[in-house]
């Protein structure tokens, strides 16, 4: 998700190719061409730009609906519709072929990662690790992170691992309701990262990017990853 | 101008805006690897396809004109239109966007009530919550379209995957 405002303009996008298995965008008003992955500009005049990105998750319907029943939902395009891909399409691209790949710490090209940067590093998770871990705490560079899976057993967030205001390791554990508590204030944490009861109600821990993305894909676009819990 | 040199011209048109239609095409294609510089070449061209083949369409014209006048032979004056027009259809074909017209884009935007809306509950969404406003985008819908330029909270941002 990228901001569409950079040097004083408001731009509109449009599907304009592909660099290895990554599309490119191109804005009308300049006719600059950006990687979507990085949000850069890789062409044109505003080529060196770097669009500033908008906090998103990747979430399950239900779980989505469940915190923001006020919200709205994009809806589809009759006439387009049936040509979405169907309900099974993750399982599908798990077969797609990839152009490149990167064998390293023997992930295969579409193992799904959830990819974070931060402090001038990048780090990588394999998605079912860390959904079979509930609960990760671990650095990328000098920034202490949680990743937090939800109720769903699906849906993952992150944030830093520190409480605003509160000084020192946080220590949280997971309960098996899925609540999170933390041992320096007792505080119960909801998914969102917001504290629902003790010392910190009302307090919310700062979210993290995180990009759920295929190995090679994450790999191509952040050379100097590293891997938790491999060397 | 003499005969010759008109048809070098056509010919020369010819190439240079079939190059500047294919090339682009050929390089970036969905399962083939793009290497740096073969994909800057091929985003320089498709930067100036429009006015290079647009050019080339009024060099092509010019040259079929003086071809006409040096020229009396019928079938070869067709020939030369043909190709003229050829070049002609190559500036035409040159603002298509071929991409979209693979995944056709979303250009007006739709949104409904989270209530009003029957997905699964597992279905995946990107969720996006700026000040009091939220909304979901339904991976199947982005991923196909794979832009959604929006406004939200009056921010406006552009949905990808």
């Amino acid at each position: 998700m990228w901001s569409r405002e950079i040097a004083g303009l408001r731009l509109t996008f449009h599907l304009a190719g592909i660099n290895n298995q990554n599309f490119l965008m191109r804005d009308e008003e300049t006719g600059t061409y950006w990687q979507q992955i990085s949000g850069k500009a890789i062409a044109g005049p505003l080529q060196g730009s770097q669009l500033t990105l908008v906090h998103s998750d990747e979430l399950n319907f239900g779980t989505w609906k469940s915190e923001q029943p006020e919200g709205t939902v994009l809806a589809d395009v009759p006439r387009y519709a049936f040509e979405y891909a169907p309900k099974n399409w993750d399982v599908r691209m798990q077969r797609a072929p990839t152009v490149i790949d990167f064998h390293e710490h023997a992930l295969k090209a579409r193992d799904l990662m959830l990819g974070i940067r931060a402090s001038g590093a990048s780090r990588a998770y394999l998605y079912d690790q860390v959904v079979r871990e509930k609960l990760v705490k671990d650095r990328v560079g000098s920034e202490a992170v949680l990743l937090v899976v939800g109720p769903d057993g699906q849906s993952v967030r992150a944030f830093r691992d520190r409480i605003p205001g509160v000084p020192g390791v946080p220590d949280f554990y997971r309960r098996p309701d899925g609540l999170l508590i933390d041992a320096s204030t007792g505080s119960e944490w909801n998914f969102p990262g917001c504290a629902v009861s003790g010392k910190a109600k009302g307090t919310c821990l700062e979210p993290v990017e995180v990009l759920k993305d295929y190995w090679f894909d994450w790999r191509n676009y952040n050379p100097a990853t590293t891997i938790y819990g491999r060397k | 101008m003499n005969r010759r040199a008109a048809v070098l011209i056509l010919i020369a048109c010819l190439a240079f805006s079939l190059t500047c239609i294919i090339y682009p095409l050929y390089v970036i294609q969905p399962f083939r690897a793009q290497g740096a510089h073969e994909l800057a070449a091929a985003l320089l061209v498709l930067r100036y396809k429009l006015a290079a083949a647009t050019l080339s369409a009024f060099a092509a014209l010019a040259a079929l004109v003086f071809y006409w006048r040096a020229q009396n032979r019928w079938w070869r004056r067709a020939v030369a239109t043909a190709g003229a027009l050829l070049v002609c259809a190559l500036a035409a074909l040159s603002r298509v966007n071929v991409y979209e017209l693979m995944f056709h884009p979303d250009a007006h935007p739709v949104f409904r009530a989270a209530s009003q809306v029957k997905l699964d509950s597992d279905e995946k969404v990107i969720a996006v919550r700026l000040g009091e406003a939220a909304r979901a985008y339904p991976i199947r819908i982005v991923s196909y379209h794979h832009v959604i330029n929006d406004v939200l909270d009056k921010v406006a941002l552009v949905a990808t995957y």
